[in-house]
């Protein structure tokens, strides 16, 4: 009995005593998920961040002498589990990357409270980019509407009025992050007269989608765009391979291009393409600095053949816009350790110039963009990615949303959120 | 030595079917009843608060609304997530058309809804019965959780389809959304369950529990000596739904903040039916301990290794996380499988006649 | 509204008959994989009223064990012999550990129990093998890969290799294991110890011995399963799902017959995948599939409470 209470007093001692010796290290939690049916996209990403953090604090001894903190916490994906990670580990962190819509949006109206800055890269609420409603959250270089207009764009050849009259599916993931490009595809599909079909894929239904696929054989869509993630991916692409569903008229977005789920149909799945704000390049500086100091050192948890992959990369760019942000703080408010509400500004005047990425040694895999006050996207474009049967090759130049059919949804989605939330805080410190 | 009851003496049978037959229940109760609203409050961090305190109740709540059903009245139920889904779905409803009710009033008006999709469900236990009836109520928690995702009006249209909970004030002091303090709302819970669990104790103690274990222990004699099993059945669907409602609804209004349909997924429900077996079937004070169980462990567990400086990645901690509660509820059964709430009842037993082995 | 329900469907249904066929095969490559997992369910049933919640993480620990032997540089052939041995020693180990000290105890906590092995499952299936999605060794096990195609009333129909293979290879165990069970010794004894534990205990069957073998026959099915499904979709985790899936189908076809989870499994891979193509998706934003089958269940049990094929409930006060 004794013996019992002594652990329970230890127990409880642990938890009540969790934030204390902090002396500079910069917390940057990640809230992965390496574990359920998304693993499959979440281990290289996730890979990516970590072993970008412990390359700088290797190689630079951490950020101007600061050591970087990239503590994982797990969600799997749920998000029960990821408000319980979020809350974990807000007590010191500079920011917060909750990895799911789902988990975005709970975390949304709590980090506006705790004044933490949620850093969502290519994911998150399209919305999220009006700065003056969500004053704590950034999504930066392009946000799913970006990517939803490139892809209508590259499947119009540039004209969208090209698409009169056809049909366009949109398969999706039955799940907040799926219905995200809906608003926009809705919108532009009544504007320039083509049919949006939107097919949504249950998270059980997504290693079995045989009835979704006979759903397409049937409606013959003319363009087939997929919304998707972890298992479904490679679900998808298995069966638009067995139905013969030509794969140049098969696009993703950028979470649909992963290495591994492609392999998985091989020389089948040549020619699907996905757009993606970033491309893997192995010789740039930063890269082969981790290949250095982190994976031959033996300190990455990254399989074999990962560290060339769009996704591993993907994730070692946003741990760069992660850290670049708390640099600009670092710079403008004169002090190492800086507080959450700093990297808030930083966050806010991200500046990936030319020069600059070349600077951080990212040189080819992100195009450069820029975050303001207003503006918490930035709005890099994205390329289009192709898969030659062993690997993605790039298709494109970088492209641009159209920014005029997304810039008046963003107001209205914006100011719709903050209405069924209100008292919602808008900054006034931007116009 | 504490839990000697010599001197206390019955002399009515009234007394001796009192509530606490012996005077130092009723002192541990007391003690309990401190702690969890006085000591706790003030020495829990906002964490404490948020990860167990809060969903430990809230869970537990969810534990006494499936209890009653399959502990008290025997009917195996596996949508107990769905249900808890229309509890919250029902208070989120009420609270965007008619923003001036009361959150207390709303959620004691959306356990009606799960309580009226309860019974409907309820409807085939009276043919169909064990493993067949369970696999039943599957039909419920797949076609509710399905229909929160294809109902667009049953989350305002919003476009990610989850649904978001206001800031909503009571009597002045913020009690639900994300300007609400963790203490406000850990107050707000702790009410709510300790309300709903007098009242359970009552309902299961009278008439109508009598009714419903007669019912469990076996339905056709049940029936025989002039039960209606019809009204005996529904009412425990009615009853646990509702109950199960309300605590759903706390667990978005008063816990989550924001919910979308997969969260009331079969994940849901098995972990209150993992309360309710590892707790003890048939016993209010079971859910307590098997939701401190099965919510809390976890929780410290993955802390552990942290905090004792074990060196491994977090995804390895969800991992023997995963295997260790699996691990546990099988050797909760087979060291006691009927629970927790009987390992306390013997430890009592045996304090009660210490020194003494028998 | 009405026309809808009742009229174009049909209509489609014989507009376009190649389609039609298209979708009656897929409904039936995944009835034959319901009936699979249903067959599990039931076996152990029928043995020991163990209702094995387990079955689905067992198909994805036997495809992840044969994956992982074939990518640790086993070859697939030794790979084969080698996962059923695993499968055997998780039998044995789950009938001494879980089983043996839970005899005699309600359904329901043997229920539990099986979640809890479920749980434990997922775990340890993580940590050794990861979490990622893997490619199933279809070609090396010798599966062909390729496709028919057809051109039924001037349409085109299109039949993978890979899953006449697997109806075959479904056919090919279910009559194998029909034959075990009603001819060897060892499969009449299983059928006695369905009957009445009690008899057959006392005329000398062991207990302990059955259930391994029964546990070790499921996981046989399940690997069966796993090497089926995973070469479809490949093998992760997000395949333990498909546990749900036989649910229906042994309320269908009665929690004790052999026979009612085959007609149970293709009745309702069938029936669910033409619901959602002619009902479900035009007219209720489809996704029908997660709870058609339990629907359809709940009612044919309304009229018979033990299933199309279970025994007769009989009670006694």
């Amino acid at each position: 009995m004794r013996k019992v209470l002594k652990s329970t007093l230890l127990a409880t001692s642990i938890l009540f005593a969790a934030p204390a010796f902090a002396q500079d290290v910069l917390h940057v939690p990640n809230l992965s998920y390496r574990t359920g049916p998304f693993a499959t996209s979440g281990t290289p990403l996730a890979n990516g961040q970590l072993d970008y953090l412990n390359m700088l604090n290797e190689r630079d001894g951490g950020l101007n002498g600061v050591k970087l903190d990239g503590t994982e916490c797990e969600t799997g994906y749920n998000t029960e589990k990821g408000v319980e990670c979020y809350e974990k580990t807000k007590g010191n962190a500079v920011l917060t990357q909750p990895w799911s819509t789902g988990i975005t949006l709970q975390v949304l109206p709590k980090s506006h409270v705790d004044k933490i800055p949620i850093l969502a890269p290519g994911y998150g609420f399209s919305a999220m980019q009006d700065g003056k409603t969500f004053e704590w959250a950034f999504n930066p270089p392009s946000s799913y509407w970006d990517g939803a207009s490139i892809l209508l764009s590259t499947i119009s050849d540039g004209n969208l009025d090209n698409l009169k009259g056809k049909k366009v599916a949109l398969l999706h993931l039955d799940h907040p992050y799926g219905k995200e490009p809906i608003p926009l595809m809705e919108q532009l599909a009544a504007k320039h007269g083509f049919t949006l079909l939107p097919i949504p894929v249950g998270l059980k239904e997504m290693q079995n989608q045989s009835a979704q696929w006979l759903q397409i054989r049937r409606e013959k869509p003319d363009f087939v765009l997929m919304w998707g993630w972890g298992a479904m991916n490679g679900g998808a692409l298995t069966e638009a391979a067995k139905t013969k569903y030509p794969m140049n008229q098969f696009l993703g977005i950028w979470w649909a291009g992963h290495d591994a789920d492609l392999k998985l149909v091989g020389e089948a799945g040549k020619g699907y393409r996905a757009v993606s704000w970033s491309f893997p390049n192995n010789d740039a500086k930063a890269m082969q600095d981790i290949k250095k100091l982190v994976i031959d050192a033996g300190k990455s948890q990254a399989a074999p053949g990962e560290f060339d992959t769009v996704f591993y990369q993907r994730g070692v760019l946003i741990a760069a816009m992660g850290v670049e942000g708390i640099k600009v703080a670092q710079d403008k408010f004169g002090t190492k350790v800086v507080t959450a509400e700093q990297v808030r500004w930083g966050l806010e005047n991200l500046d990936f110039s030319e020069a600059r990425i070349k600077e951080l040694g990212l040189d080819g895999m992100i195009p450069p963009f820029k975050t303001t006050c207003a503006d918490h996207t930035g709005h890099a474009g994205a390329w289009i990615l192709e898969w030659d049967g062993a690997k993605f090759i790039k298709a494109s130049d970088v492209m641009q949303a159209d920014r005029a059919a997304i810039d008046p949804l963003v107001e209205v989605k914006a100011k719709e959120y903050a209405e069924a939330n209100k008292p919602w805080p808008i900054s006034t410190e931007c116009k | 030595m504490l839990y000697r009851t010599a001197g206390q003496f019955k002399t009515t049978y009234e007394a001796d079917h009192a509530l606490f037959p012996v005077r130092q229940d009723a002192i541990l109760l007391g003690v309990i009843l401190t702690l969890a609203f006085v000591i706790l409050p003030l020495t829990a961090n906002e964490f404490v608060f948020k990860a167990l305190l809060i969903p430990v109740l809230i869970y537990t709540l969810a534990a006494l609304g499936l209890n009653i059903l399959t502990g008290y009245a025997g009917q195996l139920s596996l949508g107990t997530g769905a249900f808890m889904g229309v509890g919250a779905y029902a208070c989120y409803k009420i609270i965007t058309i008619f923003p001036e009710v009361n959150l207390l009033v709303a959620i004691a008006l959306s356990g009606f809804f799960s309580a009226a999709v309860g019974v409907a469900f309820g409807v085939p236990s009276l043919r169909i019965k064990g493993f067949y009836l369970a696999i039943a109520t599957l039909a419920a928690q797949f076609f509710l959780v399905w229909l929160f995702e294809k109902w667009a009006w049953l989350y305002n249209y919003s476009a990610s389809g989850a649904i978001q909970v206001p800031t909503i004030e009571m009597f002045g002091v913020v009690v639900a959304g994300p300007n609400a303090k963790a203490i406000t709302q850990y107050y707000f819970v702790l009410g709510v369950v300790t309300l709903v669990t007098m009242l359970a104790i009552n309902i299961t103690r009278g008439r109508i529990g009598r009714i419903w274990k007669s019912v469990r222990d076996m339905d056709i004699a049940a029936e025989l000596v002039g039960i209606n099993l019809m009204k005996a059945k529904l009412s425990a669907f009615f009853v646990s739904s509702y109950i199960v409602g309300i605590s759903g609804a706390l667990f978005v209004f008063l816990w989550r903040g924001a919910a979308e349909p997969n969260l009331f997924d079969i994940p849901l429900s098995f972990r209150v039916l993992f309360i309710v077996i590892i707790g003890g079937l048939g016993s209010i004070l079971g859910n307590y301990l098997g939701a401190m169980l099965i919510v809390a462990l976890p929780v410290v567990l993955s802390y552990l290794p942290g905090a004792l400086g074990i060196p491994i990645s977090s995804s390895m901690v969800e991992h023997l996380n995963t295997m260790t509660v699996g691990a546990l509820i099988i050797f909760f059964l087979i060291a006691e499988p009927h629970g927790l709430a009987r390992f306390w009842a013997v430890l009592r037993e045996k304090l009660i006649i210490w020194p003494f082995p028998h | 509204m009405l026309n809808d329900i009742l009229i174009k469907p049909f209509a489609d249904m014989f507009g376009a008959p190649d389609f039609l066929l298209q979708v009656l095969w897929e409904g039936l490559v995944s009835g034959v994989l319901y009936a699979l997992i249903a067959l599990g369910f039931v076996l152990i049933y029928k043995s020991s009223r163990i209702f094995n919640f387990a079955q689905g993480i067992m198909v994805v620990f036997a495809a992840l064990t044969l994956v992982g032997l074939y990518e640790k540089g086993v070859p697939a052939w030794m790979a084969l012999p080698l996962t059923l041995g695993v499968m055997y020693l998780l039998a044995m180990s789950i009938e001494r550990v879980v089983l043996r000290p839970l005899v005699n105890q309600p359904d329901i906590i043997l229920f539990m129990a099986t979640i809890g092995i479920t749980l434990f499952l997922i775990g340890f299936g993580e940590i050794i093998f990861g979490g990622e999605n893997k490619v199933m060794i279809t070609e090396q096990l010798g599966i062909p890969t390729g496709s028919w195609e057809f051109e039924p009333f001037g349409g085109f129909l299109s039949i993978e290799q890979r899953d006449v293979t697997a109806v075959v290879g479904a056919v090919v165990l279910v009559a194998a294991l029909l034959l075990f069970l009603n001819k060897s010794k060892m499969g009449r004894a299983i059928r006695a110890l369905g009957d009445d534990h009690q008899a057959a205990l006392s005329v000398g069957i062991s207990l302990s011995t059955i259930w391994v073998v029964v546990w070790f026959i499921a996981g046989v099915i399940a690997l069966a399963t796993g090497i089926v499904w995973g070469s479809r979709a490949g093998v992760s985790f997000a395949l333990e799902v498909i546990a749900y899936k036989a649910l229906p189908v042994l309320m269908l076809g009665g929690l004790e017959s052999v026979l009612g989870a085959i007609v149970g499994g293709l009745a309702i891979g069938i029936l669910e995948k033409l619901f959602e193509i002619y009902w479900g998706q035009p007219l209720l934003g489809g996704n029908t599939e997660t709870w058609f089958a339990f629907v359809l269940a709940l009612i044919v049990l309304l009229f018979r409470p033990q299933g199309l094929f279970g025994e007769r409930i009989i009670e006694r006060v």
